[in-house]
């Protein structure tokens, strides 16, 4: 079994930890399912990360696709809630725009299926 | 949070990568043709044909020559593998491939690693998945490959029916590995690097205990080189020189930026070709390398294929979490254990204990130098005693022993620690 639904809901919940604790108090997240891909959508509100740190996150999420972590590790991720699995992320989705929107922390991410 | 270190070097393709990692059995062929023991044809058949129990030194099985033979053929199989699926040579990859190579000393041969490889191929065509997706895994798997020896050659049945037995089994433990090592990670939260070698050592337990229920009991044995190994250390220094020499060249500062190593805490996963480069990862391959081989030298230690297997073991991993800042703290713990129950620090196992124990360095890593100093503590406790559960049919016993480690240190370090 591929388990495709459970590693979308790990990387949501990764990024949830990540960004409460170490961020913000207020964060939304939409999932939606297309014919190829899944898109991840992520409003951090009232960001404290800035520009340059927005494109660190934009850089782990847009290295190339790394499947042999994914079977590996992919049980892995949101399981820890002191310490972070970015690379994790990066290895298991495909594309990312990280950016700042006036004082909130936009992410937009990309996994096909 | 530590994000990624902003850190210059020349960029590094990944037929570099595999060209640099080639050193390794390029120069086991080499030395191993220098040897001229005239045994490497009858050594290769015994090694091919031992039943490869804990502890089948191939050194002193088969020779030298044969030994570092078989350690070439594996590591240049394995990098046509990964040249041939056209991977990114990342952390995880340096990793299999020396943890492949250094084993190939003691437990690992072509005979025995194939129906894993098979058994793994078949389970990404089942999934529908390429098989390149689950080669790390399957590579790490081989820890296992005792298994598929024992039942092909130590005589249990009859040999044309132990051919076939070993082969399906193989076949068998290679199909499931993957997702079994995957749901073992949770047990320990990654801070066991060896998790393949907890996920052997369970299924090993299992195994060994149908055989047990079947009559058929796995004798341990205890075949190891003892001769001099003055000509493999300095083998071993050329290699580990070698790599911080490389890792000079892909980044000029590669000195100032090594110690950016010690702000990560190496659990999985920590790729450092990823985070700190190339260059800082191939010094800090050179670096554990050399340190290891100081180490078993500081302790009158002799380097055989069991100390072979643990010292590649470590420069993998240099590449995939470890660095000498959250190594050291469980090592000394393992050695002052080791010192204050009276063993003989010399010896083999003592020696691999010590260096296998850094599959716990992130708890060091995490937690601090105390924690790390009580990890490796516990670490020589259970290492010495687990061998029995599996009956020495797991290879990477410490990785076992770190797993159990780990699963109970990290909640009770947790019980202690406040906040929300």
């Amino acid at each position: 079994m591929r388990h495709e639904i459970k590693k979308v809901s790990k990387i949501v919940d990764e990024l949830m930890t990540l960004l409460l604790r170490e961020d913000t108090d207020e964060v939304d997240f939409k999932v939606k399912k297309e014919q190829d891909h899944y898109k991840i959508v992520v409003t951090d509100y009232n960001t404290k990360f800035t520009q340059a740190e927005a494109k660190e996150f934009e850089e782990y999420f847009n290295v190339q696709r790394q499947h042999e972590y994914e079977e590996y590790f992919w049980q892995l991720v949101g399981e820890s809630d002191c310490d972070v699995e970015l690379t994790m992320i990066g290895a298991m989705v495909d594309e990312a725009i990280v950016e700042l929107r006036g004082n909130d922390l936009y992410m937009e991410i990309i996994r096909k299926i | 949070m530590i994000l990624k270190n902003r850190i210059e070097e020349r960029e590094v393709h990944k037929k570099l990568v595999l060209k640099i990692l080639m050193i390794v059995p390029v120069i086991f062929l080499i030395f191993a043709i220098l040897q001229r023991d005239g045994e490497v044809v009858n050594g290769l058949t015994a090694i091919l044909k031992s039943p490869t129990i804990l502890v089948t030194d191939f050194m002193e099985l088969g020779g030298l020559s044969s030994a570092f033979l078989n350690a070439a053929i594996m590591g240049l199989l394995n990098i046509f593998l990964l040249k041939k699926f056209d991977m990114r040579i990342n952390g995880l990859l340096i990793a299999a491939l020396m943890t492949v190579i250094g084993f190939s000393f003691f437990g690992k041969n072509l005979v025995n690693i194939i129906p894993l490889y098979f058994g793994g191929y078949l389970y990404a065509k089942n999934q529908g998945i390429h098989p390149r997706d689950v080669i790390a895994v399957i590579m790490f798997s081989t820890g296992l490959s005792p298994i598929i020896s024992e039942l092909m050659f130590a005589g249990i049945m009859s040999p044309n029916v132990s051919i076939i037995v070993g082969i399906m089994t193989g076949t068998l433990i290679g199909f499931v590995i993957a997702p079994l090592s995957a749901h073992m990670l949770k047990f320990h939260e990654g801070y066991n690097l060896y998790n393949i070698g907890f996920t052997a050592g369970i299924i090993g337990t299992v195994f060994t205990s149908i055989m047990r229920t079947l009559s058929k009991e796995i004798q341990p044995v205890s075949i190891l080189y003892t001769s001099s190994d003055v000509n493999i250390k300095m083998l071993l220094a050329l290699i580990f020189t070698i790599f911080i020499v490389i890792g000079f060249k892909i980044n000029k500062n590669a000195f100032k930026d090594y110690k950016q190593l010690f702000n990560y805490n190496g659990r999985s996963v920590t790729d450092f070709t990823f985070l700190v480069g190339y260059g800082v990862t191939f010094v800090n391959m050179g670096v554990m390398g050399l340190l290891s081989v100081g180490l078993v030298s500081a302790l009158n230690g002799i380097i055989n294929g069991p100390v072979m297997a643990a010292i590649f073991t470590i420069v993998g991993f240099a590449a995939f979490g470890k660095h000498p800042k959250n190594s050291i703290p469980v090592m000394a713990g393992v050695l002052a254990g080791a010192l204050l129950l009276g063993f003989d620090t010399s010896s083999t196992g003592i020696v691999i204990s010590i260096l296998f124990s850094t599959t716990i360095a992130p708890i060091a890593g995490t937690h601090g130098p105390v924690w790390g100093f009580v990890a490796g503590l516990l670490h020589l406790s259970l290492v010495t005693n687990i061998g029995v559960i599996h009956g020495g049919i797991n290879l990477y016993n410490n990785g076992f022993s770190g797993g159990l480690v780990a699963g109970v240190l990290i909640p009770i370090i947790d019980a202690f620690k406040r906040g929300e």
